[in-house]
């Protein structure tokens, strides 16, 4: 059986064409303290500078054999390109991810998306990241993600505002949401050209666990679609949480794949949406790869279970935290080259 | 057969009118907060002020009876976090006006909560939603905020010494720093109580970490909360 790179098993992937076992990849950041540690650097000083958001995506994926590379790991490049101060937790040993303390936009009124963003640092950096991992790693698909305008939301003012605002002031939310929509476009946009082999919209916020199904279908559906009508395939929409009573309208948006979390139940998704669809997502990223007490033998079984579920790729339902047993999660990848042999609902194997 | 006086029917009759402006004012509470009314239940917890009802009464079967019904809509599904932040407003517009005649405890002090959202975290819907049930029982809450470094927990509970300590975190990345600040309060002192909260917290991972409650996202906090209300409740109705 011929075996196949990780980039043509990921290619082969979105277009359903048979492969040789199962892919682990991710749409969301991926980045692990092995390979941090491995390059000398701390974890503040990866997000900021190009040539070390890509070496540490770079070496995450080849110390755990994973099947693409993923940039950036933060989600506050926008809203720091707005103009929002962030804090980098340089001087916390911890795993600590880049927060906006303070949003300097108050209501929904103030929001003013400056015409240049897809230009500004330090979005431009993405850019040029994933151009850094396509010259050194050009073996990996580079995957890169964009926030969906609800959840970006969160990140320029108080979630709050808008959550209300869905009852309270719905013309202004929408209008809010369009013009955060236009910049995960054109920041998307420029994501692809600059050689992103697929693209993850993470609209993470909008589970059902925070909003209606029937809001999902009046305010962020129409949104989800303009923004991945404007995006070249592969295009992957994921959403954290509670997912099932929306999933035939997340399956409705024209994303080439649908990413869930381990709150979804994944029979009743696959019963919903069919043996074509691809479903990626559903596994614990927190219980397999980092907690302590699970063995690697737990580990693998609960791959297994992912794989038995019905995806058609291994994904973390979230971005991996950095901090994992490296035992495990050598044992998850490797699971999922073996027992992922057998052909997934979507995609057969050579 | 006993027969009433004139002055003691006038009386009783006053009474009887008295416990069913009592009873209409606690369902224009209730209702108020369960349709996010916030200028109904204003009037209403006024009206309570003026007549000199007990505002306890009010807040624990108006107010906190409301939002009993607001968890049970959100556990159906009819109600999400938009509609439980608009209850929430409704109900803080009336415990606003009750709690300052609410008397203070014999001996000074209440039961005391120290809150926030972990370092790293700066989402506080969750926080704060649990936040309003402390508040609505009548706790002396200590809200840090959200990015709460883990120290300032374990120095906050022991100023304060408060009885629960209670932590949320959004992000799984963030939820780790939890079970350091567990293990530093539970080695000062055992006694405290700790509940943690948000979306990566499941049972497993509160009963791994030594917490003693949990609630995962939100709108289950929401939910915790108003079941400790309605224990609440339940226990003044015994009492």
């Amino acid at each position: 059986m011929p075996e196949l790179s990780a980039k043509e098993r990921v290619e082969k992937l979105f277009r359903r064409q048979p492969l040789d076992t199962m892919p682990f990849f991710s749409g969301m950041g991926m980045v692990l303290r092995p390979a941090i540690k491995q390059l000398g650097y701390k974890f503040p000083q990866i997000h900021r500078d190009p040539v070390k958001l890509a070496r540490a995506a770079i070496l995450s994926s080849k110390l755990f054999g994973f099947d693409s590379v993923v940039v950036p790991f933060d989600m506050c490049c926008e809203s720091q390109a707005i103009g929002n101060k962030i804090s980098l937790y340089e001087d916390s040993e911890d795993t600590l991810y880049p927060t906006i303390p303070e949003k300097m936009w108050k209501s929904m009124d103030d929001v003013n998306i400056p015409s240049d963003i897809a230009d500004r640092w330090p979005i431009s950096l993405i850019y040029e990241a994933i151009k850094i991992v396509k010259k050194e790693a050009p073996e990996y698909p580079v995957g890169a993600w964009q926030l969906g305008p609800f959840t970006q939301a969160g990140q320029v003012l108080e979630l709050d505002i808008l959550l209300k605002g869905v009852f309270k002031q719905k013309a202004k939310v929408e209008a809010t949401l369009d013009k955060l929509s236009d910049m995960c476009i054109a920041i998307g946009q420029k994501l692809q050209a600059a050689g992103a082999d697929y693209i993850t919209l993470r609209e993470m916020g909008t589970g059902t666990d925070l909003l209606s199904p029937r809001t999902w279908k009046d305010v962020i559906q129409p949104r989800m679609r303009r923004i991945l009508g404007a995006w070249k395939s592969p295009k992957i929409l994921h959403i954290c949480g509670a997912t099932n009573l929306i999933i035939e309208m997340m399956n409705d948006c024209g994303a080439d794949a649908i990413s869930v979390d381990i709150k979804n139940c994944l029979a009743e998704s696959r019963q919903k949406l069919g043996q074509n669809t691809l479903i990626f997502g559903n596994f614990d990223v927190f219980a397999l790869p980092c907690k302590e007490e699970t063995t690697v033998e737990q580990a693998v079984q609960g791959i297994k279970t992912n794989i038995d579920g019905g995806v058609d790729a291994v994904w973390p339902g979230c971005d991996l935290w950095p901090d994992i047993k490296e035992a495990n999660m050598k044992a998850i990848v490797e699971t999922t080259r073996t027992y992922g042999k057998k052909a997934s609902p979507a995609v057969g194997r050579l | 057969m006993n027969h009433l006086t004139s002055g003691q029917a006038n009386t009783y009759g006053k009474e009887l009118a008295s416990m069913a402006t009592r009873d209409e004012l606690c369902e224009r509470l209730k209702n108020g907060v369960v349709e996010y009314q916030e200028d109904v239940v204003k009037q209403a917890a006024q009206e309570v002020v003026d007549n000199k009802f007990d505002a306890l009464d009010a807040i624990m079967n108006g107010l906190a009876a409301g939002m009993e019904v607001v968890g049970d809509l959100y556990d159906r599904n009819e109600y999400f976090v938009p509609e439980v932040l608009m209850c929430a407003d409704a109900l803080y517009a009336g415990l606003d006006i009750l709690r300052p005649l609410v008397p203070k405890k014999k001996d000074g002090l209440n039961a005391q909560v120290v809150i926030g959202s972990i370092q790293g975290d700066v989402h506080d819907i969750g926080k704060n939603l649990v936040k309003m049930m402390f508040d609505v029982a009548g706790w002396e809450v200590y809200d840090l905020g959200r990015d709460v470094p883990l120290e300032k927990f374990v120095e906050e509970q022991m100023r304060t010494d408060s009885e629960v300590v209670a932590m949320s975190a959004m992000m799984t990345t963030t939820m780790l720093g939890m079970k350091k600040v567990i293990k530093m309060i539970k080695e000062k002192n055992p006694n405290v109580a700790i509940m943690l909260g948000g979306a990566p917290v499941t049972k497993d991972v509160a009963n791994l970490f030594g917490a003693d409650g949990y609630a995962e996202s939100a709108g289950n906090a929401v939910s915790e909360g108003i079941k400790m209300i309605a224990r609440l409740r339940q226990m003044q109705g015994k009492a």
